[in-house]
C-alpha cells in the first residue's frame, strides 16, 4: 500500500538540503474531511503531509501558477518544485512535458500508486452515510474503504464508493515519477470507455435533449477552466480581452470586435463555450476529473472530454499522457488517417 | 400574528397562490438543490440548502436592460433604444433559509441608495420570501451567528417558518407576508401557546448546533484595516485556482458586467446584458490601457474578504458576509473563509 | 403559397484549391444554388474547429470545409492537419445532436468546378429537410 511515510523522508531530506523550492501535496482538511492542496516550504511542516483515498485533487494545476510566477520574476528561483501525484495525475505532468510548457527538471515527481483503489466520490459517500458525517477515511487492506464517523468505524467495498474516473482509470500508478510509493500494479479494463456507451446508445435527438439540459444550467462561473491543468493559456479564446482601447477607437470599432461568444450564458453561448474547450482539450485531456468535480452544478463534463479521448484512440491510435516525446494530437498526422466522411 | 400550518397542506396553499410564479427547492443530486418551479409532488421543504442562492431569481445571472436597433425610414436611419425593464411576474420563493434572505436585505441597501436600480427593484417588489429556519444547521460549514445573523433570523423575509414535526409555525412579517396567507387562509389554524413554547425552545436549540464560528468578527474588522500589505494574503491564496465559484454562489456578491451583445451589425441590432461577474476573475480590474491593479491572486483573495468584512462595515455597519458557507464547502481547493479570517485575528492588530 | 425553406450554408473553401474550384464553375457559367456563403481562407489547415462553432452559433444551417487533395496541399501537410482536426469536430458535433448532415468536408481541387457544384447541390438536397438550424443559433 502507497504510504505517506515512504515519501517524507526524502521530501524532508530535499527541503532540508535546499534542493526544492516547496512541496505541493495534500494536508487535512479544515472544513470536511476531503484533503486540501498544501505548499510545504520548511522541512518541518513535511509532517502535515497525508495520502488517503480523500485526495482528490490534480496537484498538477498548480505548476503552471508556479511557472507563471516565474516568468513575472526578474531573477527566478530556478530550484524545481515537489509534487506528489497519483496515476492520473503524472499523466497530466506528462502532457505539460510534451507541449514543452515545463521541463522535466523543473519539477520532482513524488508519486504514490492507488494500486486497486483509487479516490473517494463526495456524492457516493454523502449517500451510503445516510446523514452520518464522515470524519476520515482510510484504505484498509482487504481492498476496502474505512470510514470513521462519530458513530464508528464502517466499511465499503473500495468499488461502491471510488469516483467514476477511477472506474475507468488507465494508470493507477504514476507513469513518469521521482519517487514512488505503492506498488505497480497494472489494472486492465474491458471497457476502457464504457461510460460513454449509454450516451452514444441514444438517438441524435435525445442526445441533444441531455446535452442541451445539462448545459442550461450552465452559469459560466469558468470552475472547469480554472481548476483544469491544460488550460493554461494565458488569454483565453472565449475571453478576448487584447484589444488596445485608446481614445481614438470609434464605438463602430468596439462593437465589431471578435468576440466568439457572448458573455450571456444562454444555452447557444454555452455550447460554443463547452465543444470548443473540449476540441482545445482533443488529445491532451487525461481524464483526472476535477471539472467535473468542481462544477458547482454538476454538468458531466467528463463526458465530453472523454468522447474525445476515445475518438483519439480509436481513429488515431493516440493515447494520451504516456509518453512526453510524442506530438500532441493535431499537430500531427498519419498518411492513413481516416477519411471516410470527405467528399 | 402567528399561525399553524400542516406540512400536508402545504401544497394546497401554494395552489391557491394562482396569480403567483411559485419556487421551491428542488433536488437534482445527493446533496444538491435548486430553486425551480416544481409539481405538487415536490412541494416540500425537506432540504438543507440549495447550491444557488435566490439572488439567482432576484438579480439573475443575465438580464437584457435594453434593445437597440436600427430602421431605415425611407431614407431616414433611426437608431431605436427600447429600455426592456423586468415584467410583471409576482413571485413566491419558499424555503429560503434566513442567511440568504439576510443577504437579499443586504442587496437591498447595494441597489438603493444613491441611485435605486430598477431592474433590481422590479423583481425584488414583487418578490416574497417564504423562509425556513434552521432547526440544525443545514450544512456542515454554516457560522452565521459569528456574523450578527441567526438561524431563525427575521431580516429581509416576508414569512418565517419554524419546523414543528408535522407542521410549521408561520409567523407573517411584512404586508406582503400577510397577503399572500390571505388566500388560503381556510387552510391555516390559529397557533396556541404549546405550539409557540415548542418553536421557541427549537430556536434556542438551534443556536447550540451551529458548530463553526468565526471569533471576534468585528474585531477583525478593525484589524483588515492595517492589514493590506501584510503577506498573509499571498500564502492563503496559493491554492486559489481563481475560478470564481465562491463569488459566484455567494448570497451577497452582486458585481456584474454589462457588454452590447450585437446580434447583427447591418441593419444594427442588438442588446445590453448585465451577467455575473467576479472580482476573482484576473480580468477584473483589468483597465483598457492595459494596466491590472489586482493582477495576482493575493490581491483578489484579500479584496473579497476586504469587501465582506470591511468595506461593507465601513459603509453600512454591517458584515457582507451572511455565514451560508457555500463558498467553504465548495470552494474546490478548500479555502476556507474562517481560517484566513482567523489567522488575520491572530497576527492583525 | 409558403416560401420553401432555402438553407444558409457557410462554406471555408482554401484559396488556392476549393476557392479556385468554386470560381471555375462561376467563369464556366455552372448553375448551382446560391445557397452558399463562401468564405476563403489560405488552406483548409486555418481552419480552428472555433470558425465551425461560430458558424452555427451566428446560424448557419450547414458548414462546408473545402481543401486540397492530399498531396497538393500548396503548404504541403495543411490539409492533412484538417483531415485530422476536422473528423474530430464532426464526431463532437454528432455527440451532442447535432444531425451529421449538417457538417461536411470535401476535397475539391482548382480544376473541379464540376464536383463543387455537385458536393453543393447534394447539401443543398440535404439540408432542407432537416429545415433551419435551431440547435447552436443565438436566439
Amino acid at each position: 500500500m502507497a504510504r505517506i511515510e515512504d515519501l517524507k523522508e526524502e521530501a524532508r531530506k530535499l527541503l532540508r538540503e535546499g534542493k526544492l523550492k516547496y512541496i505541493i501535496g495534500y494536508a487535512m482538511g479544515s472544513n470536511g474531511w476531503m484533503a486540501n492542496p498544501v505548499f510545504i516550504k520548511k522541512p518541518e511542516e513535511v509532517d502535515k503531509l497525508i495520502w488517503d483515498p480523500t485526495c482528490v485533487h490534480n496537484l498538477t494545476r498548480f505548476l503552471v501558477d508556479e511557472k507563471r510566477r516565474k516568468a513575472k520574476e526578474k531573477q527566478p528561483d530556478t530550484r524545481p518544485v515537489g509534487i506528489i501525484v497519483k496515476g492520473c495525475d503524472s499523466r497530466a505532468i506528462v502532457v505539460l512535458l510534451q507541449e514543452k510548457f515545463i521541463n522535466r527538471n523543473d519539477v520532482y515527481i513524488l508519486g504514490v500508486s492507488c494500486e486497486k483503489a483509487g479516490v473517494v466520490d463526495d456524492h457516493k459517500l454523502v449517500k451510503k452515510l445516510k446523514g452520518k458525517k464522515p470524519k476520515k477515511i482510510e484504505l484498509g487492506d482487504k481492498g476496502q474503504f474505512i470510514i470513521s464517523t462519530d458513530e464508528g468505524k464502517i466499511e465499503f467495498p473500495v468499488g461502491e464508493l471510488l469516483a467514476e474516473r477511477c472506474l475507468e482509470c488507465k494508470a493507477n500508478f504514476p507513469v513518469i515519477y521521482d519517487v514512488l510509493s505503492g506498488e505497480k500494479i497494472k489494472k486492465t479494463l474491458e471497457k476502457p470507455f464504457g461510460s460513454l456507451e449509454k450516451i452514444e446508445a441514444l438517438s441524435a435527438e435525445e442526445r441533444w435533449n441531455f446535452w442541451k439540459a445539462e448545459l442550461d444550467k450552465c452559469i459560466r462561473c469558468y470552475a472547469c477552466r480554472s481548476v483544469c491543468p491544460m488550460c493554461y493559456c494565458d488569454e483565453c479564446v472565449i475571453d478576448s480581452i487584447n484589444m488596445a482601447v485608446t481614445a481614438d477607437t470609434s464605438a463602430e470599432e468596439k462593437a465589431q470586435k471578435i468576440k466568439w461568444v457572448q458573455r450571456s450564458p444562454e444555452a447557444s453561448e454555452n455550447f460554443v463555450y463547452h465543444l470548443v474547450r473540449a476540441i482545445h482539450l482533443g488529445g491532451r485531456c487525461i481524464d483526472c476529473g476535477e471539472c467535473e468535480r468542481a462544477c458547482p452544478l454538476d454538468i458531466p463534463l467528463r463526458f465530453l472530454n472523454k468522447k474525445l479521448e476515445k475518438e483519439a484512440q480509436e481513429l488515431f491510435g493516440y493515447e494520451v499522457g504516456f509518453d512526453p516525446a510524442q506530438p500532441s494530437l493535431i499537430s500531427c498526422f498519419k498518411d492513413d488517417d481516416p477519411e471516410d466522411f470527405i467528399r | 400574528m402567528e399561525k399553524i400550518l400542516t406540512k400536508k397542506a402545504l401544497p394546497q396553499w401554494v395552489k391557491t397562490l394562482t396569480s403567483y410564479k411559485v419556487y421551491f427547492p428542488k433536488k437534482d443530486q445527493e446533496n444538491r438543490w435548486n430553486y425551480l418551479e416544481v409539481g405538487a409532488e415536490d412541494m416540500n421543504l425537506d432540504f438543507l440548502n440549495t447550491t444557488l442562492p435566490p439572488k439567482k431569481l432576484l438579480f439573475p445571472q443575465n438580464e437584457v436592460f435594453l434593445e437597440f436597433f436600427e430602421s431605415t425610414d425611407g431614407n431616414q436611419e433611426t437608431l431605436e433604444v427600447k429600455e426592456i425593464l423586468p415584467g410583471e411576474e409576482p413571485t413566491v420563493i419558499f424555503g429560503v433559509r434566513p442567511c440568504d434572505a439576510r443577504a437579499a436585505w443586504l442587496l437591498d441597501k447595494v441597489f438603493s441608495g444613491d441611485f435605486t436600480d430598477p431592474y433590481y427593484w422590479k423583481r425584488r417588489n414583487q418578490t416574497i420570501l417564504v423562509g425556513l429556519g434552521c432547526d440544525t444547521p443545514p450544512w456542515e460549514n454554516c457560522f452565521c451567528l459569528s456574523v450578527e445573523g441567526s438561524p431563525y433570523s427575521e431580516e429581509g423575509l416576508d414569512i418565517l417558518l419554524t419546523d414543528l414535526g408535522n407542521r410549521y409555525l408561520v409567523k407573517s412579517l411584512t404586508e406582503n407576508g400577510a397577503k399572500l396567507i390571505q388566500p388560503g387562509k381556510a387552510l391555516f389554524q390559529e397557533a396556541n401557546p404549546e405550539d409557540q413554547k415548542k418553536a421557541k425552545t427549537i430556536q434556542a436549540e438551534s443556536v447550540k448546533k451551529i458548530k463553526r464560528q468565526l471569533k471576534n468578527a468585528r474585531g477583525i474588522s478593525a484589524k483588515l484595516k492595517g492589514m493590506f500589505d501584510s503577506n498573509i494574503w499571498d500564502e492563503e491564496s496559493m491554492s486559489c485556482i481563481r475560478c470564481g465559484i465562491c463569488t459566484y454562489l455567494c448570497p451577497s456578491c452582486h458585481c456584474f458586467d454589462i457588454n452590447d451583445e450585437v446580434d447583427s451589425t447591418s441593419p444594427l441590432e442588438g442588446k445590453r446584458v448585465r451577467t455575473w461577474d467576479t472580482c476573482q476573475f484576473p480580468d477584473f480590474t483589468m483597465h483598457s490601457s492595459g494596466h491590472n491593479p489586482r493582477p495576482e491572486k493575493a490581491s483578489r483573495l484579500r479584496q473579497r474578504l476586504f469587501h465582506k468584512f470591511r468595506y461593507f462595515v465601513e459603509n453600512y455597519d454591517k458584515f457582507q458576509c451572511v455565514g451560508c458557507g457555500r463558498c467553504i464547502s465548495l470552494c474546490p481547493v478548500g479555502i476556507d473563509i474562517i481560517k484566513v479570517l482567523d489567522k488575520v485575528n491572530e497576527h492583525g492588530t | 403559397m409558403a416560401e420553401e425553406f432555402e438553407p444558409k450554408i457557410v462554406a471555408f473553401l482554401c484559396k488556392w484549391c476549393s476557392s479556385a474550384g468554386s470560381d471555375l464553375a462561376g467563369v464556366s457559367r455552372m448553375e448551382y444554388p446560391p445557397n452558399v456563403v463562401p468564405i476563403q481562407v489560405m488552406c483548409s489547415g486555418s481552419i480552428s474547429p472555433l470558425y465551425i462553432f461560430s458558424a452555427f452559433n451566428k446560424g448557419a444551417d450547414g458548414v462546408l470545409v473545402s481543401g486540397c487533395h492530399p498531396g497538393d496541399c500548396h503548404y504541403i501537410k495543411g490539409n492533412l492537419y484538417a483531415r485530422r482536426r476536422l473528423n474530430l469536430v464532426k464526431r463532437l458535433l454528432e455527440y451532442v445532436g447535432l444531425e451529421p448532415q449538417r457538417f461536411q468536408m470535401s476535397w475539391v481541387s482548382a480544376a473541379e468546378g464540376t464536383k463543387y457544384t455537385q458536393i453543393i447541390k447534394d447539401f443543398v438536397k440535404e439540408l432542407k429537410p432537416l429545415g433551419p438550424q435551431a440547435k447552436l443559433r443565438r436566439k
